[in-house]
């Protein structure tokens, strides 16, 4: 048990540091809409031509092939530079799509897709959840109906992040009609400017429109798009996770300490009504030490699963604890300032740059819902983790 | 960067793990026979096995080993709610250069008790035959002769712990030690054993869930239990890798262990109280009686959480602690905690 980096890992840190010092935009990223995904692209095609993009992607598919460690360094340097957040229009191409496809993509897909991945040509979005298959996404119902060399889609899908930026969308469909549950399932990946789709913006209680409504009308799906095989779609979205190494999450956690040092900061000016400062109050003193001490934890379990799952070979199935433990920092925090922070927290006009602890307060239920409600992951926890047995 | 056990390390947490489970079962606080006492015998066996001098200089009868081997032997011992004894009986022998004494401590043949502050006063945690005690703070560590002082025992709520408080005497130091790593370590074990607490309560709640039936379905088949024990699983997850960080930091003498340290003792007590708490209210009634190790988990973390500074002590100093950079710069070249040997202070 060691928390040294060896030279080599120095090494690496250094050169990305110094390459981040002098390519991180100056201005800021765009906050909505198509300037952000233009913003989004052109930085990813600077990372690609730099040889930043894909750090701990096989070297076969243009990436770097280094650890999950290295990946952690590159996220910490990203966050030190304030580069722009890795979460943003390029996510799910880079953080889905392409892991599924190196898993289990044919090799025209992987030659056509990886390269406009990496070098942010082509954004992505996922559409899976419905209006009626959300966190019980086996009961989803699009049709996808074979016909000769395509497949025909209808439906709906829902809660699709930026499906009008995306090029392309990772589809899951049901392309057998007496199928139940996982099965008869095809992974389909779809041109989001194919005839016979409509996109509709939700407005969401943040007051922006990141998530859509997509119709598919008779849309015609070439089947050389199926990844994997026709039925075996879920085993497909699986294998997504397979790649997931719980260390997307370093990001969050760095942004998090940020914050609580933040807040910490604005308890040390904000007097509160009864003349004192915030952080004279033993209550708020100790829920932001708390808080601290919480973000400190999730920098630790994203360094220990890395060093379990080298030692094992096997991912730990960890990554609903780091979502739990993330997303309910993230809130505790927000509910907090907002106790601290006057009247001026109650001014909202959906600017996320002017009303940041207001924004954040607000995006916390996205955090918790979005990517697997809470209550989805502690279902998780208690089936995979402690093997509880099912009701279900 | 390894941030969990590997190699000799898993070695020797199975080693304690299988020692532990035989010597100190849970089971032994339960029953006419139950008793907090460390006995006589028992104390010899740990000794025999090298548990007091763990991270003692090899040099001084010790094992050499360092903050990593602390916190995983003592993340074993929370796991059965050893009695602060070990502890005590642990930490002792750093305090003193005396040859005699310390190899009289490493072999458990003198009996060390654990002093801490009560008002104005002393209180005494541990086997009521301990001739000494160990009063540890942030600066130092004292050895005390309580032999020839008066001391009236008092009903310990923890059924691991034994409990005194003085009646007459001052005790007198027979040596001083001007360290502040006596002080971390213990903090480290606390922190250990808190992990240890917190992982028997998710443990005993989950083969309970799987067998325990109401209207017709296992426990475990509602959400209002299965969500509590995924909880549970997060607060003892994070406390062991915020454990891990505190152990390795001390260990490679980093300039935040200090933080470190405070982050894990926090996380690892709020992690054991709370588990302890859950663990009770799932089982239901029979989680309230006497014969079942659930409040003794509750009772011992409650005793656990008030060593080595206090949720309020702990916080105010993390508050405005500076965490090192990533990169690790900050890390002093200084020997590594539980290789310094007791310096020879004059008794005061």
């Amino acid at each position: 048990m060691d928390l040294r980096y060896s030279e080599e890992d120095d090494e690496f840190r250094a050169r990305a540091r110094a390459w981040l010092q002098t390519h991180v935009p100056r201005s800021p990223r765009p906050p909505r809409g198509r300037a952000a995904a233009d913003f989004d692209r052109a930085w990813q095609r600077k990372l690609y031509e730099h040889g930043w993009a894909g750090v701990a992607w096989p070297t076969e598919y243009g990436g770097r092939g280094l650890s999950a460690l290295h990946q952690v360094i590159w996220y910490e340097e990203l966050a030190r530079a304030h580069a722009p957040h890795h979460i943003n229009t390029t996510y799910v191409a880079l953080m889905h799509a392409g892991p599924t496809l190196i898993a289990r993509g044919t090799q025209a897909q992987k030659a056509y897709h990886l390269p406009r991945i990496l070098s942010g040509e082509a954004l992505w979005c996922q559409g899976f959840s419905e209006p009626n298959a959300g966190s019980d996404l086996a009961s989803l119902t699009t049709r996808g109906v074979v016909d000769g060399n395509h497949v025909v889609v209808t439906g709906v899908k829902m809660w699709t992040t930026d499906a009008q930026h995306a090029d392309f969308q990772e589809l899951l469909v049901r392309t057998d009609p007496e199928s139940r549950r996982h099965h008869g399932l095809t992974w389909l990946i779809c041109e989001m400017r194919a005839p016979g789709i409509e996109i509709r913006p939700i407005t969401t209680m943040l007051l922006d429109e990141h998530v859509n409504t997509v119709f598919y009308n008779e849309v015609r799906i070439p089947r050389a798009n199926v990844v994997g095989e026709i039925g075996d779609g879920w085993s497909t979205a699986l294998a997504t996770l397979s790649f997931e190494r719980g260390t997307g999450f370093i990001g969050d956690q760095l942004d998090l300490y940020q914050r609580v040092q933040r807040a910490i900061g604005l308890a040390q000016q904000v007097r509160l009504e009864d003349g004192r400062l915030a952080i004279d109050h033993d209550d708020i003193a100790e829920r932001l030490a708390s808080l601290k001490a919480d973000t400190m934890a999730i920098r630790a379990m994203t360094l220990t699963s890395i060093a379990e799952t080298d030692r094992t070979g096997v991912p730990g199935p960890k990554s609903s604890l780091m979502k739990l433990m993330v997303t309910s920092t993230h809130k505790a925090l927000s509910e907090l300032v907002g106790g601290i922070l006057g009247w001026e927290f109650l001014e909202f006009d959906g600017d996320r740059t002017s009303h940041p602890w207001t924004y954040d307060f607000l995006w916390s239920w996205v955090f918790t819902i979005a990517g697997g409600t809470s209550e989805i992951q502690r279902e998780i926890i208690a089936d995979r983790l402690l093997g509880l047995p099912r009701a279900r | 960067m390894f941030l969990a056990p590997d190699g000799a390390e898993i070695e020797i947490a199975d080693t304690a793990a299988k020692f532990l489970s035989r010597a100190i079962p849970l089971d032994r606080l339960h029953g006419a026979a139950a008793s907090p006492a460390l006995s006589a015998s028992l104390r010899a066996e740990f000794a025999s096995l090298g548990w007091f001098g763990l991270v003692l200089p090899e040099g001084a009868g010790g094992s050499g080993l360092s903050a990593v081997e602390h916190a995983l032997f003592y993340r074993e011992v929370g796991r059965h709610c050893g009695p602060v004894d070990i502890l005590a009986q642990g930490l002792a022998a750093m305090a003193t250069d005396d040859h005699r004494l310390r190899a009289a401590l490493l072999a458990g043949e003198q009996c060390v008790a654990l002093a801490v502050t009560d008002g104005s006063g002393l209180r005494l945690l541990g086997s009521p035959d301990a001739a000494l005690a160990l009063y540890v703070d942030r600066d130092g560590a004292r050895l005390l002769d309580v032999s020839a002082i008066e001391t009236r025992p008092r009903p310990s709520l923890d059924p691991a712990t034994g409990m005194r408080t003085i009646a007459r005497g001052t005790p007198e130091a027979i040596t001083v030690l001007l360290d502040g790593d006596v002080w971390r370590l213990g903090q480290l074990a606390v922190a250990a054993m808190q992990v240890g607490v917190a992982e028997t309560a998710l443990t005993l709640i989950v083969e309970y869930a799987k067998v325990r039936e109401t209207f017709g379905r296992k426990i475990g088949t509602y959400q209002a239990v299965r969500h509590v024990c995924a909880d549970m699983t997060l607060r003892a997850e994070a406390a062991r890798c915020q454990l891990w960080s505190a152990a390795a930091a001390l260990k490679e003498r980093r300039a935040d262990a200090q933080a470190h340290l405070d982050a894990a003792q926090h996380l690892a007590n709020r992690a054991a109280l709370m588990n302890a708490d859950a663990n009770i209210q799932l089982h239901g009634g029979i989680g309230v009686t006497a014969e079942h190790h659930a409040h003794v988990l509750l009772k011992h973390s409650l005793l656990l959480s008030r060593l080595f500074g206090s949720k309020r002590t702990l916080l105010a100093r993390l508050l405005h602690a500076e965490i090192g950079p990533a990169d690790g710069v900050g890390a002093a070249g200084a020997a590594p905690v539980g290789r310094s040997v007791a310096s020879p202070e004059a008794a005061g």
